[in-house]
């Protein structure tokens, strides 16, 4: 299990300080007292496939559809990240064996969890040993280019879950409807990182937007990304008090796009990176239609879902390589 | 200007690791599924190795107050996965992080002769908080509950989606498990 000389597994985490700017939420952990960020610190992460196979979906064509979603994510020309594929293995994800896996497993205890990402993680030295992750059995999958009725897409989740598997949380770009009858879904999403899934025949999800782009930029930022790009950054209050958890989102009219982030300190403050030069539309909305633990520990951080909608009262500038000024929004209670 | 970045990167830090795909649930749909739906009181947090010892998962147990649905005693276990054990720490991403002395709800189902898990996994958890003006308890997040009126879209800042009162919550989840919609 502890072989973590495996080479090119261990993965050094990375102190975050050497970034500009968030887009996103990252994920992180407390080690020693020290506040650190899970990322990989070569640019070049190894990953294994499990031979596991699940009716409809060959393993070569497990295989495939994976290594799609990461070259989508390779492929961003701002972002730095590479994938390798390191062979089919007989392990399994979940298994902390220092290889990073993904496959299939039967996990009827995660009743609706079409997918997971897991990280392992030296509690002392910070080292993240390895990352894995499952698609779950008891689900119906299609790898078929237009996807399949009836069946999920394994590789708009497998996109979804490799963003995970570089860092990235989740983003609450994404609308819902209850439907007549009972249960919920996806109406629609400006993030691949939005933690609800398609319906099953969809692959809408397939394709990056804004909000992925500029998250993976971020944590891998190529090229001119810390140049080109701006940011925004403020605080959301109510009554006077500082807002934690606060969904703020930065829309550009010009391209069409929005990228968002949450207020995550005691002070309510908020920073949205990977943004274009000009002016944004800025709205604060509360997360109360979510599921809060997908987003943030809870049982430490209350989340504050009690405001109404508010969009800040003027078009905000971002510059080129910089950032806007700190922006204070003021919400109100419902 | 720099500094106020440096300031913003360091405030995700302290953020867990959440990273899962999941098919939505109503409250409707939870309280269908769950086998049993408890109230109580966290008294412990316990890491351990899985049986075949592969991984870690974590044994939380509750001192009940109350079962709103189904019973397995006046304290009871269930499970989530990843947990720290040594020096080890297994995160696996989504799953509902618990601290002892909580007060929680929480939608549960089993299979075979196991410990009982989180039905819809981080869905499956409420929080019991006291009111800001301390007049009573509320259950957050605001239930996602079943539509009465058709398709309706959610909205964020609805006024109506609000953490609600801790009897409230219950009453609606007794109809719903029930099968009364």
């Amino acid at each position: 299990m502890r072989r973590r000389a495996v080479a090119g597994l261990l993965v050094a985490v990375v102190f975050a300080q050497t970034q500009p700017a968030q887009a996103y939420l990252k994920f992180g952990v407390t080690i020693g007292g020290r506040r650190v960020t899970l990322k990989w610190a070569q640019r070049s992460a190894r990953y294994f496939v499990s031979d596991q196979r699940v009716p409809g979906v060959a393993t070569s064509d497990f295989q495939a559809a994976l290594g799609r979603a990461f070259t989508t994510w390779q492929s961003v020309p701002t972002a730095s990240i590479s994938y390798q594929f390191a062979g089919l293995t007989v392990a399994r994800p979940g298994q902390d064996d220092g290889l990073s896996t993904l496959g299939f497993e039967s996990r009827p205890d995660l009743d609706r969890v079409l997918a997971s990402t897991s990280f392992l993680i030296d509690g002392v030295t910070g080292e993240l040993i390895e990352s894995d992750i499952f698609f779950n059995s008891a689900f119906p999958w299609s790898v078929a280019q237009g996807g399949e009725a009836n069946r999920y897409d394994l590789e708009s989740i497998a996109l979804h879950e490799i963003g995970h598997m570089s860092g990235l949380g989740h983003s609450a770009l994404g609308e819902t409807e209850l439907r007549e009858g009972g249960g919920r879904r996806v109406l629609g999403a400006e993030a691949v990182m939005f933690p609800i899934a398609f319906t099953a025949g969809s692959t809408a999800a397939r394709a990056l937007k804004a909000d992925d782009i500029a998250g993976i930029s971020d944590l891998y930022p190529d090229g001119d990304f810390d140049q080109a790009e701006g940011s925004v950054s403020g605080r959301v209050t109510k009554d006077g008090q500082a807002v934690f958890g606060a969904h703020v989102v930065a829309y550009d009219p010009v391209t069409r796009t929005m990228v968002g982030n949450f207020t995550l300190n005691a002070q309510g403050q908020f920073s949205i990176g990977g943004l274009s030069p000009g002016m944004h539309i800025l709205r604060v909305e509360p997360l109360d239609d979510a599921d809060l633990d997908s987003f943030f520990d809870v049982a430490v951080n209350p989340v504050d879902v009690d405001f109404k909608v508010t969009f800040f009262d003027s078009l905000v500038v971002v510059p080129r390589g910089g950032d806007s000024g700190e922006v204070t929004v003021k919400v109100v209670r419902k | 200007m720099r500094s106020l970045l440096l300031l913003f990167t360091s405030l995700v830090l302290v953020l867990p690791a959440r990273a899962t795909v999941l098919v939505p649930a109503d409250l409707g749909e939870l309280s269908r599924d769950a086998l049993a739906i408890v109230r109580g009181r966290v008294v412990s947090v316990d890491a351990r190795w899985t049986d075949d010892r592969r991984t870690i998962d974590t044994i939380v147990t509750l001192e009940v107050e109350s079962y709103l649905k189904g019973t397995f005693g006046p304290t009871m276990q269930f499970r989530v996965p990843g947990g720290e054990l040594g020096r080890f720490r297994s995160i696996v991403v989504g799953a509902p992080a618990f601290a002892v002395d909580q007060r929680v709800i929480v939608f549960l189902g089993a299979h075979g002769p196991s410990v009982p898990y989180i039905v819809g996994f981080s869905q499956g958890v409420y929080r019991v908080v006291r009111a800001a003006d301390n007049t009573g308890w509320l259950v957050t997040p605001p239930p996602v509950l079943p539509s009465t009126a058709g398709t309706v879209p959610i909205v964020r800042g609805d006024v109506s989606r609000r953490p609600v009162a801790l009897d409230d919550f219950e009453r609606r989840v007794r109809a719903l498990a029930g099968g009364a919609r």
